[in-house]
């Protein structure tokens, strides 16, 4: 290259070549623009408006066991949703609206591309649907009971929450790599998410594959992983953990080897 | 240039066929250093479909292409380290701003110095007139203003290969002008490599043509020697007087193979076809230079690009030099 000699040029080699770029492009889409403080809004407003409903409107405060499998079934369900809607464009719009094609003309890898969208999403989503909302019911319950949670396995819980967050992501965006419109991306993933619980109920063998009982319970039993962890309960399946955390990274898997093979 | 300079771009046989459709029949090309390489062809005919395999974005279905001596597919992401490229329609993303996006574009092949790096931006926002809105997001931006930016995003890393896929198809007459003059300017440092629908752009600036049509080549060669050998030398004469002896004894020598007529202002006017221009141009004139006959105009007929693209687009004719 004439003339840029005065430039030091780009260290990354092999499939990481151009994922810096990318990654920083994509961090900032989540925040240096508003999308950060919408979904903060969104989440930090929705799940404290519901924790702080059931904390505040009556005399009678509920244990603050309660209100940590409270606070994990509105952490664990209603972002999940989000997720699948925020996902289901990443892949999907940036091929339609021809800037995958533009991005992928300049030195960056195929891996590199997709890494980026997990990697920024994946704290995106930490952030805004699991930090924040965490921290909120954190203070709310304090506040309420008195009775702080004990914080090393609040932490684990919220690592539970986001593992199934997690899941949903990469199957999202796995999805996004096979399909050309949005219509089959976001119906599978939410038809998934939504149908989860009946699709257990049906065959039970697929709790041991499906991330419901990592923060939802099922019916009234208290065996899902991170309402067990928050308040102490061994009452529950590690395994679940290893299995969703595979299928999510067998999903990116899956979703690498298809999008190198798309064609522009 | 000459037939020593090395060749940037190299393909043989190289086809894609979509399901039933073939979108490229095995096209043998050769774009050598420095040049300025019009890729010529109506709609469907295969151009952006070639400059998609030369960056990787496809796969070939059969034969190969080197750029830089590099296999396409095989070292895909060290061939686009040295490209520039502005797609057809160029999509870019809305969320950043022009500057932004030459960041995003400029951090793809350099890490440092920041300095020099902003310097750079600055002078491709410069050079394409978006210095006033460097900092406006992209999706407030015309037709033209991304043009303009794709124009930009393709240079900021100073390549030795720039593939333009029909760079001047947004802009207003200024804007192709200045596109133009970019082009010739940059031929000097860099080898450019552009599809276009605008004929007389190609004539101005290019030092070669190819003309591609249902996915195959159809010509291809020096622009000289493509017009030059679209329909033989002929010269165009205009002249009065006794015009049918004249015209008998032209037709006599051995190097006129056909003479069509046709009237201008009240004069005849010939299209002469020969068969040995050097001849030709020596003895033609001479012959017509008398007291019986008045010649009003004596020129070499000077072929359009177009012409030729309507030849051999049209006529199914194939040129190769």
């Amino acid at each position: 290259m004439s003339g840029n000699s005065a430039f030091q040029l780009v260290s990354e080699r092999g499939w990481r070549r151009g994922l810096g770029s990318m990654l920083k492009s994509e961090l900032s889409r989540w925040w240096k623009t508003r999308m950060w403080w919408v979904q903060c809004l969104i989440w930090g407003g929705l799940i404290g408006f519901l924790l702080s409903a059931v904390l505040f409107s009556t005399s009678d405060t509920p244990p603050s066991e309660e209100v940590a499998v409270l606070f994990l079934i509105f952490a664990g369900l209603f972002p999940s949703v989000g997720v699948v809607i925020i996902m289901q464009g990443v892949v999907v719009g940036e091929k339609k609206s021809g800037t995958a094609a533009w991005a992928l003309s300049k030195p960056i890898t195929r891996p590199a591309f997709l890494l980026s969208k997990v990697i920024a999403n994946g704290l995106g989503v930490l952030g805004t649907m699991v930090i924040l909302p965490g921290v909120i019911a954190y203070i709310l319950n304090l506040l309420a009971t008195g009775t702080p949670w004990n914080l090393p396995r609040f932490l684990a819980a919220l690592s539970v929450v986001f593992l199934s967050h997690f899941f949903f992501l990469s199957l999202t965006l796995m999805l996004g790599t096979f399909f050309s419109g949005r219509g089959p991306v976001i119906g599978i993933a939410l038809a998934l998410l939504f149908l989860q619980q009946n699709l257990i109920g049906w065959f039970p063998v697929l709790g041991t594959v499906l991330p419901w009982k990592l923060v939802l319970p099922l019916g009234e039993q208290l065996d899902a992983v991170a309402p067990s962890l928050l308040v102490g309960s061994h009452n529950y399946s590690s395994l679940l953990i290893v299995v969703i955390a595979l299928e999510s990274l067998l999903f990116i898997g899956v979703g690498l080897w298809r999008f190198s093979r798309e064609e522009f | 240039m000459n037939l020593s300079t090395p060749y940037v771009i190299e393909t043989h046989a190289l086809s894609k066929t979509y399901k039933n459709i073939q979108a490229l029949r095995s096209l043998d090309l050769k774009v050598r250093q420095n040049s300025i390489f019009g890729f010529l062809g109506p709609n469907g005919a295969g151009k952006t479909t070639t400059i998609k395999l030369l960056l990787g974005l496809i796969r070939s279905s059969a034969g190969s292409a080197t750029v830089f001596g590099m296999d396409t597919v095989k070292q895909s992401v060290e061939i686009r380290a040295r490209i520039g490229y502005l797609p057809q329609e160029p999509h870019f993303y809305e969320y950043m701003t022009a500057r932004q996006t030459l960041r995003f574009v400029a951090s793809c092949f350099f890490e440092g110095p920041k300095k020099a790096i902003e310097e750079r931006i600055d002078e491709m926002l410069e050079m394409v007139d978006l210095t006033s809105k460097a900092n406006r997001p992209i999706m407030t931006f015309s037709g033209g203003e991304r043009q303009r930016l794709g124009i930009a995003q393709a240079q900021v890393n100073y390549p030795d290969l720039l593939i333009l896929d029909e760079p001047a198809a947004s802009l207003d007459p200024l804007g192709r002008r200045d596109v133009l003059e970019v082009m010739s300017r940059l031929r000097k440092y860099t080898t450019i490599f552009y599809s276009t629908h605008i004929l007389d752009d190609v004539q101005k600036v290019s030092d070669t043509v190819v003309i591609l049509d249902k996915g195959a080549l159809v010509a291809q060669g020096p622009i000289e020697e493509l017009l030059a050998s679209s329909e033989g030398v002929v010269y165009i004469i205009h002249l009065r007087g006794e015009v049918e002896a004249a015209r008998k004894q032209v037709l006599a020598q051995p190097w006129v193979s056909g003479i069509i007529d046709g009237q201008h202002n009240g004069d005849s006017a010939w299209q002469v076809s020969v068969s040995d221009p050097q001849v030709a141009e020596v003895q033609l004139l001479k012959l017509l230079v008398n007291d019986s006959v008045v010649v009003t105009e004596f020129r070499r007929k000077q072929y359009e690009l177009e012409d030729v693209f309507m030849q051999v687009i049209e006529g199914g004719s194939n040129v190769r030099k």
